[in-house]
């Protein structure tokens, strides 16, 4: 299964019981796992596979009778509750029936987990890739309806060195599912002694949120990290021989930019392998055709990349994405001035000028902007700037240049 | 009454009938079809709201009045840009990519369209005939504020009974350049700038970043371009052409007409 390689699965006697079939886990003894003994507060870890024997990728699935539970109980202790119990109409709230609840959520796909409040997924976030690297922006508004949740909410959140990663939709599930994301991006990689790539995390995101299709879980993340290695491994270096001799023009494409933001691109190794085999282009010329393969896939190996996950499934992989309900007024700000060769004041200021319109206009966005640029050296951090100010200096640098046309009219006349 | 002032109604010619209300019937006012009483017209035994609220629940069939286009137009120093698309879609078929979404009234105003098609040529018509008549009786033009109230009283007659109009109604009077939004609901709002449609949102992003007061001609005129270039781009509802108005002093003046995959193209040469 390519997902139990991408987990760098071990042999069937470590995790013997991934092999099991998968129906194995809605058997009613199952359930024991899930209620045996715990406090309701605990429940939320049922949902994160416990260490120790189990695979890491192994979801509890819970019982189907948790599922058509009033979620308004989830906050009450109640610590009598069993397996038994949850089969039985709830004595507390006998005005619930478990199935056909009243339409607080006219949005409700699915019958089983009604909201208790109508949510409302309201933010302006948005990435981009170009020469210098990767640019991820947000605003801070954390909405609920028409109330401002938090003035100063993080939504993009770093899951390893290399990448961030966007968060729109719920904020509870953007946050449970990036450190989920994160652990096994740290485990891929104390495994296999490299980062996975950024459309690789985006697959492994994607998969994770299939069994929640269909289910109230909104999560819409826009994945924004560099590929690409620092030459510690063999394997990539054998593979950027391959691609010096087969691509070369591509390779001095990348010298050029990166020798142009010299201050942010590493020059460690990143860039000896290809410099280096240069010479060795002839010696491998003949292992050129074994490796054709190779070289036009892992020419997409190392760069800039932006992919977009969301939680009906979808990924995409791209140059530019913008999520939430204020991306419109940011796209076409970025269509018009976003392009390759731009250098990194530029790509920041288009970056902060898209969220600062988006949430001039967009209600459910606003507060302060948020700015992370990713590059081979890993990602950094821009200071968090408020708006508000900015709208501020705009309506100054207005009415100064008013003013001065003025000036110039009338000595003009003169 | 300010209606009655402006409907340019004679007194003297209401001798025969009675009191204030039926004033009205005198002048067969073409939206009210001869009715006996003053009320707007409305097909004998139907109840337009309540079909319209039968067809927006959940279940059965739900018509979705989104105004599809994209139109834009701002004020600036030396005038008033009108900009809009021209592609007519119903439901997921393009009808039309080459419909005129601008209707000018006369040569010192302009209204633009969103929203439903037969619904805005139709009413914008009767503005453009309600704006002659004035000029007609009281020999001088009438204002873009009391254009856009006409249109903006039309449109609350019919409230809540499925009409799908959004205008923006231009125009260069005594007191300047002019805009007016006016949409079905009844909301008339005096602004700087506005867009319409359902690629509006695309277009406030480029039109507000690239604002200045003291924009020159050219300048406002690669804005406007530019803000429905980029909604097209995006908005699948927009498309076709861009037909670009020039609103001065002395009337308006149509700029070009510009399909807008050439103007992407242009805009986004050598980006990628």
């Amino acid at each position: 299964m390519a997902l139990q390689d991408v987990c760098g699965l071990q042999e069937p006697p470590l995790f013997s019981q991934w092999t099991a079939p998968l129906s194995h886990f809605f058997m009613p003894e199952n359930t024991s796992h899930l209620n045996g003994g715990w406090s309701h507060g605990e429940d939320c870890s049922s949902w994160m596979p416990r260490g120790g024997g189990m695979s890491p990728l192994e979801f509890y699935m819970p019982v189907a009778e948790y599922l058509t539970e009033s979620p308004l109980r989830f906050g009450q202790t109640n610590l009598i509750s069993s397996s038994t119990n949850l089969l039985t109409v709830d004595h507390l709230r006998p005005s619930l029936p478990s199935i056909s609840l009243p339409t607080l959520t006219p949005c409700s796909i699915s019958p089983g987990v009604p909201l208790p409040f109508t949510l409302s997924h309201g933010t302006t976030t948005l990435g981009f890739a170009f020469q210098g690297g990767v640019i991820a922006a947000a605003d801070t508004r954390s909405s609920c309806k028409g109330l401002v949740a938090c003035p100063s909410s993080p939504k993009i959140l770093p899951i390893h060195s290399h990448l961030v990663g966007t968060t729109s939709g719920t904020s509870a599930d953007c946050a449970l599912w990036k450190r989920i994301l994160a652990r096994e991006l740290r485990l891929y990689q104390l495994r296999h002694r490299r980062r996975l790539s950024t459309g690789g995390a985006a697959k492994l995101l994607s998969h994770m949120l299939h069994p929640f299709k269909g289910t109230e879980l909104c999560v819409a993340a826009t994945l924004c990290g560099w590929d690409g290695e620092t030459g510690e491994d063999e394997v990539t270096e054998r593979y950027a021989n391959t691609q010096a001799s087969e691509k070369k023009n591509i390779n001095t494409q990348r010298e050029a930019s990166n020798s142009r933001s010299q201050s942010e691109v590493s020059s460690g190794a990143t860039t000896q392998p290809i410099t280096g085999d240069d010479k060795n282009a002839m010696s491998v010329a003949s292992r050129d055709a074994t490796k054709n393969y190779s070289s036009v896939v892992l020419s997409r190996v190392s760069g800039p990349r932006v992919v977009y996950v969301c939680s009906d499934g979808l990924c995409l992989q791209g140059k530019l994405f913008s999520v939430g309900s204020g991306s419109p007024y940011a796209y076409s700000i970025l269509d018009s001035s976003v392009y390759w060769g731009m250098s990194v004041e530029e790509a920041t200021l288009v970056a902060r000028e898209a969220v600062y319109r988006a949430t001039h206009m967009d209600a459910y966005s606003g507060n302060n902007v948020d700015l992370y640029h990713v590059t081979a050296k890993g990602w950094r951090r821009r200071q968090r700037e408020d708006l508000k100010e900015e709208y501020y200096k705009e309506k100054e640098r207005e009415r100064k240049s008013v003013e001065e046309r003025k000036t110039e009219e009338t000595m003009m006349v003169k | 009454m300010a209606l009655l002032d402006v409907s340019g109604y004679k007194h003297h010619s209401s001798s025969q009938f009675g009191f204030k209300q039926t004033h009205l019937l005198d002048r067969l006012n073409h939206y009210s079809f001869g009715t006996k009483s003053p009320e707007f017209a409305v097909p004998v035994g139907v109840d337009p709201s309540k079909f319209l609220k039968s067809c927006s629940g959940e279940d059965g069939v739900c018509i979705d009045l989104n105004h599809g286009t994209t139109t834009l137009a701002f004020k600036f120093r030396h005038g008033v840009i009108v900009a809009v698309d021209s592609r007519a879609s119903a439901g997921k078929y393009i009808a039309s990519q080459d419909v005129d979404k601008v209707i000018e009234i006369n040569p010192y105003l302009l209204g633009t369209m969103s929203g439903s098609a037969a619904d805005c040529q139709y009413w914008e018509r009767l503005l453009a005939k309600e704006c002659r008549l004035y000029k007609l009786r009281n020999k001088e033009r009438i204002s873009v504020s009391a254009a856009s109230k006409l249109l903006c009283n039309m449109m609350l007659g019919y409230r809540g009974m499925g009409l799908s109009i959004g205008s923006m109604i231009c125009g260069w009077d005594k007191q300047g350049p002019g805009l007016y939004y006016v949409d079905d609901n009844g909301t008339r709002l005096s602004g700087r700038m506005f867009s319409t449609g359902c690629g509006n949102s695309y277009a406030y992003g480029v039109v507000d970043s690239g604002y200045r007061e003291d924009m020159t001609v050219e300048e406002a005129y690669e804005l406007g371009r530019r803000g429905i270039a980029h909604a097209t781009h995006r908005d699948a509802y927009s498309g076709g052409v861009v037909n670009l108005y020039h609103m001065q002093e002395d009337g308006w003046i149509k700029v070009c007409k510009e399909d807008v995959s050439e103007l992407i193209h242009r805009y986004k040469k050598g980006m990628f």
